[in-house]
């Protein structure tokens, strides 16, 4: 049975709510939703503070008149395009690399017979049970004797491999009914083409909630940036971030300006692509 | 790596494993031959990114825990030195405590999450599409940038927290900088930023429950609350299951809230220091590559078992339909 | 703000620290790249270009406008200037002198010298020196006696800092308290600074800092103790003078209370709550009279005094030199370099910007007197600081324990554990670290 992404609409077929309990639901939900939206209003109104007024006891929620200069402080520390564009080649690179690589991959060990195929996979579960920090020394090491450190390449490099994405597609792959690509081999397609022309199209779904996972965790990653390249204009905008932290101690007005002006593309990004996003992510959880 | 902060990171476990290895039928007459070639091809590219970048290394840091590193390269063996090290030392207890207090924490995004999808899940119900897209939001934000803007709210001085807190008459504290408060403090960050991401979940798995059980127990009288706990929580415990998978294992490799809210010189660190943070002080501050390794082995024994304790009693309560 | 490493030089930026210790990643594998970076010509006296590697931005120019002179002088010899930020200035040299491509010549501090010293990395200068015109004596010279290791020369003392009290002069004026004078003693701080405190309207007499040098790496030595013993083998934080010198900071925040706890103070940089008038004093170095002088509002109110006098004069002082690679394949030409930065002539130069304190001797009077900031601020008290301050505490492997002790010490800041106690757990970490390293 093709598993397709759940829609996320909320059921229809349920029973009607009754006026004041729809009253009380929005109520937690709001409640619930200021929580989760105040400390990036904050974060906002903090941006456009002076220095004094963003240590001001009581706080000050609104700045006197906003200080865009904030801002310009950031770019003057942070070689903030050239991270901009690190953060997007990184992310297209691994994500690209991902969704391809993997589903290759998980094709195959879905559908096609070759010696070694149960040890290799195996091999790739194993991958998946390791926490990534154990790869952390020995893969620096490695970037360092292909003289990569400090390069584009070396924080791109070990995320477009997936076990993680392998696995999720094999499982997409195995849900695809056989019938149809027996029936396309029959007709001389070799696996190659039956994979491209017929699984691939029918697997969108699976290449949609890897692509979305794999883009977020890309564009957040901190750990490997950070102990691979050093160089600010070779960093992304995560680890730049970090360091603005080092320069600016508790200047709170610039750090926040540099937090948003390093996630608002993200943001944006999911804003405009939230149901595609969010129902990739969804269908991700829901069945193996 | 991991990206603790978010759920959303794939490198963790893999939806509900179900082995089915040889349950494709394996054609006992042979292989086909387009089979053989075009399958060692296609899984080349990933094959060879797992064998070089992260089976060699995992190897290799196995190498690297038996060793001490000096100052400009070289390692010399020195057998089981770092393990009895590891073994005696204070601060991988410590580590550990607070890894599992984070953890814990982190935890109650579930029941939050299972709450919050419960609510959205409603007939009818307005503005779902605005509260999803709210409550996720701190998914798609950089761990640095929520680790500032806590930082600020956090802050003992000026900081709204206290501010907020004041206003009912509750003293407020440096809650980063209070060895007492400052483990906690990160794990609410922690609930907050992956309580969207779980809810995501949850909502899919609630949708994909046949309306017909609930119709029945409404003709039955059922409340709401009462199908609620008879029909939509057991029926998504696969769900359930998935997120708590998931969610302690990237706990237990917290990492970048301790790294970016609490500094090395902090009068907090050694309540707020995950594993991963002590792996990254002694790895990489302090030279330590070998003693860093075997921390890194002792943590990856700690994921396995709590992992393979997780899916032996799964049976108890997931039910799979 | 202006931001730059001069600030980081006191190794206490949570991040930039980090970064700057992910040095240690580089290992046996990176034999790749080797050769060192210059270009053109042999190992004799003939044509060559030389690289010299340094961190901060602010100094870069005048570090060109020197190799441009020098240039000019030696016309065979070129110096190119490589600038890498602080952030990844350490990092980025560990990695490169193991691999065998450092530059020619390159800044070194303090903490990390003993390290490159011992594991072969940088030049034993002692022959060309004893051969030249430079005089070790010519040099402050506690800065002279870091650079070197097993009774030889490594390093030419390049520029120095040292640590006054700053205060704030608004401040001062509205609680009605006289400035501080140099003779001023601890109880005149205290006392000054609890007049200072009014806690209603969030303002402190002074931080008490656990940062090591804007706190005990200053009093421990002016109690008459020492963080290490002499031959770097043994912690001095358990003497009974050293508990004192720590006491006198703790004492602050737990008894006098005019001083922010330390967690406020974690949540909150100490120098910005300088800048935003909340703590009426400060022990803060000389490398912050630009930061200072940045911000509006302590460009216009903040000054200079003395330190407050302890047992006896004393206080720290770090540094940093210029050194030569091991593997540089022009060792003349670079020495050449070394000598001229070595000149009296090229501190003078440095002194006028402004930006450091050059460590040859008497020059640092003109940084005081001659230097933009010196328009703004007294700035005598760190020339005169010089003059007795000790060379900043390291040892072959710092950062093994630099970190660890302000973590014990943290302990007897918040009023967990006293002093004494704190000191103790201190020095025991400190000495297991200091038994480890190989001398």
């Amino acid at each position: 049975m093709p598993d397709t992404a759940v829609p996320l609409r909320p059921g229809r077929r349920r029973a009607g709510t009754s006026r004041s309990s729809s009253v009380l639901i929005h109520a937690l939900l709001i409640l619930g939703a200021v929580i989760m939206v105040a400390p990036f209003f904050w974060e906002l109104m903090t941006s456009l503070k002076t220095f004094a007024e963003s240590t001001a006891v009581p706080p000050k929620i609104f700045p006197a008149s906003p200080q865009f200069a904030n801002f310009s402080e950031v770019f003057a520390a942070l070689p903030f395009a050239v991270q901009f564009v690190n953060t997007v080649i990184m992310t297209v690179a691994r994500t690209a690399g991902q969704v391809i690589f993997c589903s290759a991959a998980g094709y195959a060990f879905a559908r096609l017979q070759f010696p070694g195929r149960g040890v290799l996979f195996i091999l790739f579960l194993s991958v998946l049970m390791i926490p990534s920090q154990l790869f952390l020394l020995s893969q620096y090491e490695i970037m360092q004797a292909f003289g990569l450190l400090n390069t584009v390449t070396a924080l791109a490099l070990p995320g477009i491999f997936s076990a993680f994405g392998t696995f999720l597609m094999r499982q997409f792959f195995l849900q695809l009914p056989p019938e149809l690509d027996e029936a396309a081999r029959i007709d001389g397609a070799n696996p190659f083409q039956v994979f491209w022309r017929i699984m691939m199209p029918l697997a969108t779904n699976g290449m949609l909630a890897l692509g979305v996972l794999t883009a977020i965790w890309s564009w957040n990653d901190l750990l490997w940036p950070l102990v691979v390249n050093n160089a600010p204009d070779k960093m992304p905008l995560s680890a730049g971030l970090a360091t603005l932290q080092g320069q600016f101690l508790t200047n709170y007005p610039v750090l926040m300006a540099g937090s948003i002006l390093a996630s608002v593309p993200m943001i944006v990004l999911f804003v405009i692509f939230q149901k595609n996003m969010l129902e990739g992510i969804a269908s991700s959880g829901i069945k193996g | 790596m991991s990206s603790p902060v978010t759920a959303a990171e794939p490198a963790a476990v893999p939806p509900l494993p179900r082995p089915d290895l040889r349950a494709r039928r394996r054609s006992s007459k042979g292989l086909r031959r387009g089979d053989v070639i075009w399958g060692y091809l296609l899984i080349a590219p990933t094959a060879i990114g797992l064998l070089g970048l992260s089976i060699w290394p995992a190897i290799q840091t196995f190498w690297f825990s038996f060793t001490t590193w000096g100052s400009f390269g070289g390692h010399t063996f020195s057998g089981l030195d770092n393990y009895m090290q590891v073994v005696k030392d204070p601060e991988l207890g410590r580590s550990l405590l607070n890894t599992f207090i984070y953890t814990g924490m982190t935890l109650i995004s579930i029941p939050l999450a299972i709450a919050l999808a419960a609510l959205l899940n409603r007939k009818g119900l307005r503005g779902v599409g605005v509260y999803r897209t709210l409550y996720f939001l701190p998914v798609v934000t950089l761990p640095a940038a929520i680790s500032l803007v806590w930082k600020l709210l956090y802050n003992g001085d000026f900081g709204p927290v206290n501010a907020l807190l004041g206003l009912v008459g509750i003293p407020g504290t440096s809650w980063l900088s209070n060895s007492h408060t400052a483990i906690y403090a990160i794990g609410i960050v922690s609930i907050w930023s992956s309580v969207g991401y779980n809810m995501v979940l949850f909502l899919a798995g609630m949708q994909s429950i046949p309306a017909e059980y609930y119709e029945a127990a409404s003709i039955d009288g059922a409340s709401k609350f009462r199908q609620f706990l008879r029909i939509t929580v057991p029926l998504i415990t696969p769900t359930t299951f998935f997120v708590a998978v998931i969610t302690v294992i990237n706990s237990l490799q917290a990492f970048d809230l301790v790294y970016l809210m609490v500094g090395p010189t902090s009068p907090a660190l050694q309540s707020a220091e995950t594993v991963v943070y002590l792996f990254y002080e002694k790895g990489i501050i302090q030279s330590q590559g070998g003693y860093a390794a075997a921390i890194a082995f002792v943590l990856l024994v700690l994921i396995l078992i709590i992992t393979l304790f997780q899916f032996r009693v799964q049976k108890r309560w997931v039910h799979y339909a | 703000m202006n931001l730059q490493p001069l600030t980081s030089r006191r190794g206490r930026k949570a991040a930039v620290l980090a970064l700057a210790a992910a040095t240690s990643l580089s290992i046996g594998l990176s034999g790749c790249s080797g050769g060192s970076s210059s270009s053109s010509g042999g190992g004799g006296g003939g044509k060559a270009t030389i690289t010299y590697g340094v961190w901060d931005v602010t100094q870069a120019p005048v570090m060109k406008q020197l190799a441009a002179e020098f240039h000019k002088q030696n016309p065979n010899i070129t110096v190119q200037v490589q600038v890498t930020p602080w952030d990844s200035y350490w990092t980025k040299l560990k990695t490169s002198a193991t691999g065998g491509s450092a530059p020619d010549t390159f800044w070194m501090n303090d903490a990390n010298f003993e390290q490159y010293a011992s594991g072969g990395a940088i030049k034993d200068l002692q022959p060309m020196v004893a051969k030249s015109d430079i005089k070790m004596s010519n040099y402050v010279q506690a800065q002279a006696k870091a650079y070197t290791y097993k009774g030889d020369v490594y390093g030419i003392p390049k520029d120095v800092d040292s640590i006054a009290l700053w205060y704030n002069k608004k401040l001062f004026k509205e609680a009605g308290v006289k400035p501080p004078t140099s003779s001023w003693t601890g109880d005149d701080l205290i006392a000054a600074a609890q007049k200072l405190t009014n806690t209603a309207k969030g303002v402190y007499g002074i931080a008490a800092q656990n940062t090591g040098q804007q706190s005990f790496y200053v009093t421990i030595p002016q109690e008459g103790g020492y963080v290490i013993s002499p031959d770097q083998t043994k912690s001095g934080l358990d003497s009974p003078q050293a508990i004192k010198g720590i006491q006198y900071w703790t004492d602050m925040i737990n008894k006098y209370h005019v001083s922010p706890t330390l967690q406020a103070q974690t949540d909150t940089a100490p120098d910005n709550m300088f800048e935003s008038g909340k703590i009426a004093m400060i022990y803060e170095g000389s490398w912050a009279a630009a930061e200072f002088a940045g911000v509006p509002y302590t460009k216009a109110n903040a000054d200079v005094a003395d330190l407050p006098l302890l047992a006896q004069p004393g206080g720290v002082s770090n540094g940093l030199a210029n050194v030569m690679s091991a593997k540089t394949q022009h060792p003349d030409q670079a020495w050449k370099w070394l000598e001229f930065l070595g000149s009296k002539h090229a501190a003078d130069v440095q002194a006028k910007t402004g930006i450091v304190i050059p460590a040859y001797n008497g020059t640092a009077q003109e940084w005081a007197t001659e230097s933009p900031v010196s328009k703004l601020y007294n700035l005598q008290p760190f020339a005169d600081e010089l003059k007795v301050a000790t060379a900043y505490p390291s040892s072959q492997n710092t950062s093994a324990w630099a970190d660890a002790i302000v973590t014990e010490l943290n302990k007897a800041y918040t009023g967990d554990e006293t002093a004494a106690q704190a000191a103790k757990n201190a020095a025991a970490i400190m000495n297991k670290a200091l038994a480890a390293e190989k001398h």
